[in-house]
């Protein structure tokens, strides 16, 4: 008896390894930073994928349709000029999908109704593995803690400061209460990113502010930045009659 | 007429000396046309080329033979300007120098572009000739012009001589006039070629054509004055040594304003050391521990300073045995100083910055070789015809005694002339 | 020039273009005088007749079709001026055979500028932290050349990296650094800012470094373009709406562009493109992205294959940080428009005046 399950567990355990090497090798790349939205290369039509992807760094170069898996932005203020359904956000919400586990996981069913007493929260070893960034939050320097930007109840969802929620896929307009300027360039297509038409009537995919800054550590640590530091993508090459690029390194004008 | 037929049987019978001499142009030339029969399939890449140096052996070159070229005026300026006699007795032999020259030019610009069987895209109705805005199509209208007046002035003289008639002036100056002229345009267009050009600091001032007519009347007359003492001792014209003697002249001339001007840039641009500098900079003492060109910059000047003692002292540009040295020194000292001193460092750095180096690879060396070696052959051509019929070996008399006189001096090279 | 040329037929057609130019020079022996009007005209019929068989000879080899494309394709004249039937001739031609090369389906499209239309860009340094993105996007969309010798890879934007200048108590008395010049005292010698002399080939660990500013820097698209009044051929020319275009099949590859922008935007192409067919993007514009060939200069073109579509430049839609933007400066809504109006924008080199309509921008 022994001897035929642990037959059949190594027959099992290569049964598996032989399958995976059979499996189609699954290219993600990640469109803005590693964790806030990462895509699987596929093709849309036979030689056009949806994305190319950087060998060396694994983000996103290149997309073959701009406007895949997204949906329409809800309203925004000032965004009038905007054609109905030419403003297009990629959703987060399914991110949230864990969130029903929560209930069932740790409260019962029920997920507590009510704010912490003193509105410092308590260390809680799970919620900390599942955002290890909560712990220390870097956003605001002390002055926010996360109910000011989460709902009380509805956990997947933000809030505004008349304690109605707001959408996830919409955190323009719960960051635009502090950081106004950056909503009105952002608004106007100075700040961050859209991709799609050029027109300004024209269908367009916004980054919403999250998929480039990451809520709960903007500062970075020491570096004090808004944004973090990326992987650079290979230089390019030297040309002939240089056989590396070390004079870039000697300083000053002689 | 007899013309062609006569002159092609005088340049195809020579002394051994010839044969072998052209036998190993006729090498050295068929590298280069196996070099364009590489750029034409592979492309440039077999240079050493690159988008940030992309002038390289090519157009220094085709500049400096631009320059060789508006050289012969100052053969033709004295010759009929001032009625001096020596040099009037060799005139065509400078026309004859020009006319390699500018085939040498084209056989460069051939060898420098891209894609040279697109060469008739600048073909005006056919193509587009964009004229007059840009500086190669005036460049290349002042050339073919040059060509076409040096082939007409020139072959109409020995024409005439061939036939002993005499030159009619009425068509023939106005010819030679527009020819001294247009001399001096052929290198100001190409000067300009360079020197409209915002982008490319070391080129961009207006020193730049009065620099390249000087260079070219230096370099040019030393070529001229070695050729002259090569025939001399090869054939049977006898050039005088008044001809020789205001070569040496213009030469000293031309060569001590180039080096003025040369201090001039340096003091210039080295005096507040901007960034516009670089090139300058790269080429005398190197940038950023690259030093390529600098042993050849240094090289050149001195060169051309030791050119210019020689010729300065008369006792030494009278010397016969001297002189040869002096203008080895000053074409050499030219040629790297227009070539490698000027167009290379003009692309070092980039117009936004980037520090490169540049050096010719074997196939660019040995087709520039190759091409210098298909203009001698040409020019010996050219000359061997012109000397024939100066010195009266080709004539049209009766076809009798003609054939005659042809075979009894088919030793063209023969060493001869007097004392 | 296509290896499937009869090379005996060649010589014959150079000559038959190029007899205004060189009948004089190739033999010198005849001189300017011909030897009789008979001897001429029968010279001039044989090089005809010589011509036209080396004409046919070539027509009539194997891969008819595609020997005769080849051919029409060589002769063909300069887009700007061709008819639209001969312009949609031209890019069927290239159609038929990217599609052969590369084995899959590729069009070439020729989309006009729109009316009312005038491309504009900005780029905001302050943002920037040169990650290149930019530069591998371009290559992704725009069909450049990448093989592994030098020469054989070429990309469009070149990213600059500046590095921050440090000023320190014990550099005051250094002066003026060796080399030549008049001591002047002082440290404010130091690199700081912009300079021209940055750094192209720098590879850190991570970007933006704390010691060090980024600019990227491509095409600018002039509106006073020095290329376009150097071209000997008129191949390079400014598109009605705003590009600085080449037309590929017209460039004679004699560089006086790239000789005359000050900007270091263009490109030769060494030798023939090394283009993988995976990686070769089958959707091209005539004046854009649609592979090149040995000896011709290229250069940024604002995606014209999109744009003109459209959609964003590649780089744009790349840039992590948001740094580029795109749109009609025509437009007052537009956010190029809108930073013009608000924000502090230069150009490179304004004293050229060239005219930029690429502008970079702080905030």
């Amino acid at each position: 008896m022994k001897k035929l399950s642990i037959t059949a567990l190594i027959f099992a355990f290569c049964l598996g390894m032989v399958s995976s090497a059979f499996a189609e090798e699954e290219v993600t790349c990640f469109e803005s930073r590693k964790g806030a939205s990462e895509v699987v290369k596929r093709d849309l039509q036979p030689g056009w994928p949806n994305v190319k992807c950087s060998p060396k760094t694994g983000a996103v170069l290149w997309w073959g349709d701009p406007f895949d898996g997204t949906v329409p932005m809800g309203d925004t203020p000032l965004l009038t000029h905007v054609p109905p359904g030419n403003a297009v956000v990629k959703p987060r919400s399914a991110k949230l999908a864990i969130l029903p586990l929560c209930g069932t996981a740790c409260h019962n069913g029920v997920i507590p109704p009510t704010l912490p007493k003193d509105k410092k929260p308590k260390a809680i070893p799970t919620m900390e593995g599942l955002l290890p960034d909560a712990k220390n939050l870097q956003h605001g320097r002390g002055r926010i803690w996360c109910l000011d930007c989460h709902h009380t109840t509805q956990r997947n969802k933000l809030v505004d400061n008349f304690g109605d929620p707001l959408s996830i896929d919409q955190p323009q307009l719960l960051c635009g209460k502090c950081h106004g300027d950056k909503m009105r360039d952002w608004r106007d297509g100075i700040h961050g990113k859209r991709i799609g038409e050029w027109a300004s009537t024209g269908k367009k995919r916004w980054f919403t502010c999250t998929e480039c800054h990451n809520p709960h550590n903007v500062q970075d640590g020491a570096r004090n930045r808004g944004f973090i530091q990326l992987e650079p993508e290979l230089p390019p090459q030297l040309p002939k009659g240089m056989k590396d690029a070390k004079h870039e390194l000697v300083h000053g004008v002689h | 007429m007899s013309f062609a037929p006569d002159y092609i049987r005088y340049i195809i019978k020579g002394s051994t000396k010839f044969y072998v001499w052209m036998a190993f142009l006729a090498f050295l030339s068929s590298i280069a046309l196996y070099g364009f029969y590489l750029q034409n399939t592979e492309g440039l890449i077999v240079t050493g080329l690159t988008s940030q140096i992309h002038e390289g052996l090519y157009f220094a070159n085709l500049v400096f033979l631009v320059g060789v070229a508006a050289g012969a005026v100052t053969i033709v300026f004295p010759a009929y300007v001032y009625h001096h006699k020596a040099m009037h007795e060799v005139t065509v032999l400078g026309e004859m120098l020009a006319i390699t020259a500018v085939i040498m030019v084209m056989l460069f610009v051939f060898a420098h572009m891209g894609r040279p069987d697109r060469l008739w895209h600048m073909l005006p109705f056919i193509g587009i000739y964009n004229m007059p805005g840009s500086m190669l199509a005036w460049d290349v209208l002042v050339l073919n012009g040059y060509l076409l007046l040096n082939l007409i002035c020139g072959f109409y003289y020995l024409y005439t001589k061939y036939t002993g008639g005499e030159v009619n002036r009425k068509f023939f100056m106005p010819l030679v006039y527009t020819s001294i002229v247009w001399a001096l345009s052929i290198h100001t267009v190409t000067a300009f070629l360079i020197s409209t050009l915002p982008a490319r600091p070391m080129w961009f001032h207006s020193m730049m054509p009065i620099r390249f007519i000087m260079t070219a009347f230096a370099a040019g007359p030393c070529l001229i004055i070695l050729i002259f003492m090569i025939i001399r001792k090869n054939t049977r014209m006898w050039i005088q040594d008044e001809a020789i003697n205001l070569l040496s002249v213009i030469i000293t001339w031309c060569l001590g304003i180039a080096l003025f001007l040369t201090l001039s840039e340096i003091v210039v641009e080295l005096y507040a050391r901007t960034e516009h500098a670089n090139g300058l900079y790269y080429l005398m003492f190197g940038l950023h521990d690259l030093t390529r060109l600098v042993p050849w910059f240094w090289g050149s000047l001195i060169a051309m300073l030791v050119a210019f003692a020689m010729f300065l002292i008369p006792s030494v540009r009278t010397n016969y045995k001297l002189l040869p040295v002096a203008c080895v020194l000053g074409f050499g000292g030219i040629w790297v100083e227009k070539g490698m001193g000027l167009v290379v460092p003009g692309f070092i750095p980039t117009p936004i910055g980037e520090v490169t180096e540049y050096y010719p690879t074997l196939i660019e060396i040995m087709m520039s070789i190759g091409l210098w070696a298909m203009g001698f052959f040409i020019l010996t051509i050219l000359l061997k015809g012109a000397i024939g019929i100066l010195v009266g070996d080709v004539r049209f008399k009766s076809a009798a005694q003609a054939t005659s006189n042809d075979v009894a001096n088919s030793g063209g090279i023969a060493a001869h002339g007097p004392t | 020039m296509t290896p499937n040329d009869n090379p005996a037929a060649e010589p014959d057609q150079e000559r038959q273009s190029e007899c205004q130019m060189q009948a004089a020079s190739a033999d010198p022996a005849a001189g300017s005088l011909k030897t009789s009007r008979r001897d001429f005209l029968k010279g001039g019929g044989m090089l005809g007749v010589s011509s036209l068989m080396g004409a046919g000879a070539l027509m009539a080899q194997s891969d008819n079709a595609q020997a005769a494309a080849e051919w029409a394709e060589h002769f063909q004249g300069n887009y700007r001026l061709m008819s639209p039937q001969e312009k949609a001739e031209a890019r069927a031609r290239l159609e038929r055979r990217y599609s052969a090369e590369y084995g899959k389906k590729v069009t070439v499209d020729g989309t006009e500028a729109q009316p009312g239309v005038l491309m504009g860009y900005a780029l905001n340094v302050r943002k920037c932290i040169g990650c290149r993105r930019c530069v591998k996007a371009c290559v992704e969309e725009n069909n450049q050349s990448r093989g592994e010798k030098p020469g054989e890879r070429i990309e469009w934007i070149q990213v600059l990296r500046m590095e921050r200048g440090e000023f320190s108590k014990d550099k005051m008395n250094q002066g003026y650094p060796e080399g030549l010049g008049i001591q002047v005292g002082g440290n404010a010698y130091t690199p700081a800012g912009q300079v021209l002399e940055g750094q192209y080939h720098y590879e850190p660990k991570a970007v933006p470094e704390k010691e060090a500013t980024y600019m990227p820097i491509a095409c600018m698209q002039c509106e006073k373009p020095p290329c376009v009044k150097v071209c000997p051929v008129r191949t390079t020319y400014r598109e009605a709406d705003g590009p600085v275009v080449i037309d590929y099949n017209w460039c004679i590859g004699c560089r006086m562009c790239m000789s005359a922008c000050p900007y270091w935007a263009r490109r030769i192409n060494l030798t023939n493109p090394v283009l993988p067919n995976e990686a070769m993007n089958p959707v091209t514009h005539y004046l854009g992205n649609r592979p090149r060939m040995r000896g011709v200069v290229e250069k940024c073109h604002w995606c014209l294959q999109r744009t003109r579509k459209g959609r964003y430049p590649a780089c744009v839609e790349v840039c992590p940080v948001g740094a580029r933007k795109f749109g009609n400066l025509l437009d007052p809504e537009s956010e190029v428009s809108l930073i013009l109006a608000r924000k502090n924008v230069f150009r490179l080199k304004a004293e050229l005046n060239t005219f930029p309509k690429f502008f970079y921008f702080y905030d």
